[in-house]
């Protein structure tokens, strides 16, 4: 029905629109000249990625070029599963051959190094000029090592790993933590507002906290954080509270107390979480000592993970596209940067109000923008969106938690509607908490292929 | 995906590949974009139009599913419930009993509180509609 409706319509614009060239905006001026749309998309990572899948679904006729530097993604979700012998590197391989060859995007393997504007043009350090009628950077984050004294890129890569961004970092904390000795004491600092994957740095505790159990039970896990709170805080501690004998602040005992029963462990386990207010934060890194200061102590310690305080990947700034906070601001309803023409940041980098950054939303994003898009470049409004994003997360193998999400636009911002609850109720069953680790296992496949193949 | 293209996504396919015949004239009349913005953007039961404003398309709505449910609701061998061509009451009598907690869920209650009767209706019309048969979309 709405077939004869849009093409009479369709019909209608292209009569109207024998007109003369110049009485056309910029854009179509260029699209006349053109033929079919050239979406160039820069970063294959999982918005560059989905965005480039479902722009070739809608419209098979439509061009997509996405740049990428590496040849092979590394994925970011279910990294820290390499820390406990989950995975091993090569599972987080994903291969981009099947949107090469089954949905006909064009990869560049190259980095942007800038772009005009106005030409609409991107150049690549390869030396290549690339024409676009609309650009979509999906940078991801980059990581402000240079944030704690005594810590860099470099320390990262040879001492003291980060590996939020997976990569060589990934495979040197596993080798850290796996051949840590016995009684070590492995710090872990988690990273400020905001940042990728908000239950991601209390997850991998929690895994290792599982495999020291067997493998070097009287090793110490601590957590320091800058923050007093986190995403999916209540129950990622209901279940260290019941694998690890961890006892919980007693602001959290008071506050889940009535709904669920929280043990108070005599003798405490292995895993602490220092906060905020308790001085949890990090302001040294020694690498040489192997010690952390934070605001309240200097911890001598066996293995150390940085999580650092993270921005825009760094072609968000090259191409002039984040503000004062380090991100990206951008239209709510197509993502369009409100400081270039003709370019839509999606993912971690962009500022997307109550949307976590996660692979999920970044998913969301890419899939919202590609319509809007190709409905702009028709000449019609970008459709109203709406999001959904799903962290999965475990505190071990068969304990599995969630924050679920659904996002309108409301008064002018993305806003979370489903306000009633989005987390794993607190008196789950022992059967929903098995069901949804087995539910995260299999969200790791189903997203990778929604995303890549 | 031919078939896919055929049945579900016909509406937008057509308007591209007309887009496109027509070079870039077709694109560019300000008032198809003046009308267009006046009509709905995509089927939805009239329930919605009325209660709803702002009416989102349920195959724009559908593919917010997908990380999980597979692109267009097309599965392989996985845990999750596979949407393609499933029937328009299986998936709303499931939604809103998700919805209103007769059924037990993991998340999909949660997620269910986030869609009107009219949103869960224009979803499932979406997901009825794709042939669940091919792996790949």
């Amino acid at each position: 029905m709405m077939t004869s409706n849009l093409s009479r319509r369709q019909w209608l614009a292209s009569s109207a629109a024998l007109v003369s060239v110049a009485a056309l905006p910029v854009w179509a001026q260029a699209r006349a000249k053109t033929g079919p749309a050239h979406i160039v998309i820069v970063g294959g990572g999982v918005g560059g990625a989905t965005a480039a899948k479902y722009l070739k679904l809608f419209d098979p006729s439509v061009k997509v070029t996405v740049i990428e530097k590496n040849r092979t993604y590394i994925k970011p979700y279910g990294s820290s599963e390499v820390l406990n012998q989950h995975a091993s590197m090569d599972d987080l391989n994903v291969s981009y051959d099947t949107l090469r060859t089954q949905y006909g995007v064009n990869f560049v393997f190259d980095t942007v190094i800038g772009f005009d504007p106005q030409a609409r043009t991107i150049s690549t350090a390869g030396r290549q000029k690339i024409t676009y009628d609309r650009l979509i950077v999906s940078p991801g984050i980059q990581l402000l090592y240079g944030a704690y004294e005594g810590y860099s890129e470099q320390v990262a890569n040879t001492a003291v790993p980060s590996g939020w961004i997976p990569g060589a970092q990934t495979a040197l904390l596993a080798k850290q933590l796996q051949g840590m000795r016995q009684g070590g004491t492995f710090v872990i600092a988690a990273p400020p507002n905001p940042y990728r994957c908000p239950p991601g740095p209390y997850e991998r505790p929690a895994l290792m906290a599982e495999w020291f159990g067997k493998h070097n039970p009287s090793a110490k896990i601590i957590i320091v954080d800058p923050k007093d709170s986190f995403v999916t805080d209540e129950t990622m501690m209901l279940g260290w509270n019941r694998l690890y004998k961890f006892n919980l602040p007693d602001d959290y005992v008071k506050k889940m107390q009535d709904k669920v029963e929280i043990k108070q462990h005599a003798a405490a386990g292995m895993l602490s979480w220092v906060r905020g207010k308790d001085g949890g934060r990090t302001l040294k890194i020694d690498a040489k000592k192997m010690t952390i200061e934070t605001e309240a102590e200097t911890i001598k310690a066996d293995v150390i993970n940085v999580i650092p305080p993270m921005k825009a990947g760094q072609i968000a700034m090259t191409l002039g596209l984040t503000d004062a906070s380090g991100w990206c601001p951008v239209n709510r309803r197509n993502f369009a940067s409100t400081l270039q023409p003709h370019v839509h940041v999606i993912g971690d980098a962009s500022m997307a109000d109550a949307m976590p950054k996660s692979g999920f939303s970044a998913n969301n994003q890419a899939k919202v923008v590609a319509r809007a898009i190709l409905e702009e470049l028709a000449g019609r409004a970008a459709p109203e969106p709406l999001w959904e994003n799903t962290c999965y997360a475990l505190a071990g193998k068969d304990y599995g938690l969630f924050v679920a999400d659904v996002f309108k636009i409301v008064d002018g911002k993305i806003a979370r509607i489903n306000t009633k609850a989005r987390y794993l109720p607190l008196d789950a069953s022992p059967a929903q908490i098995k069901l949804g680790a087995r539910y995260q296992q299999a969200w790791l496949r189903t997203f990778t292929q929604d995303c890549f193949a | 995906m031919n078939l896919y293209f055929d049945k579900t996504l016909n509406a937008f396919t057509r308007r591209a590949l007309l887009a496109t015949f027509a070079g870039g004239l077709a694109l560019l009349s300000y008032a198809a974009n003046e009308s267009a913005s006046k009509v709905p953007l995509a089927p939805t039961s009239h329930a919605q139009a009325a209660t709803n404003p702002v009416a989102i398309s349920g195959e724009l709505m559908a593919h917010s599913c997908a990380a999980c449910h597979g692109t267009l609701g097309r599965l392989g061998d996985e845990s999750f419930m596979p949407l393609a061509g499933m029937p328009l009451r299986q998936f709303t009598t499931t939604m809103l009993d998700f919805r209103e907690g007769k059924r037990p869920a993991t998340l999909m209650g949660h997620v269910a509180q986030g869609f009107s009767d009219a949103e869960i209706r224009a979803m499932g019309e979406f997901f009825a509609a794709v042939n669940p048969i091919g792996s790949q979309p």
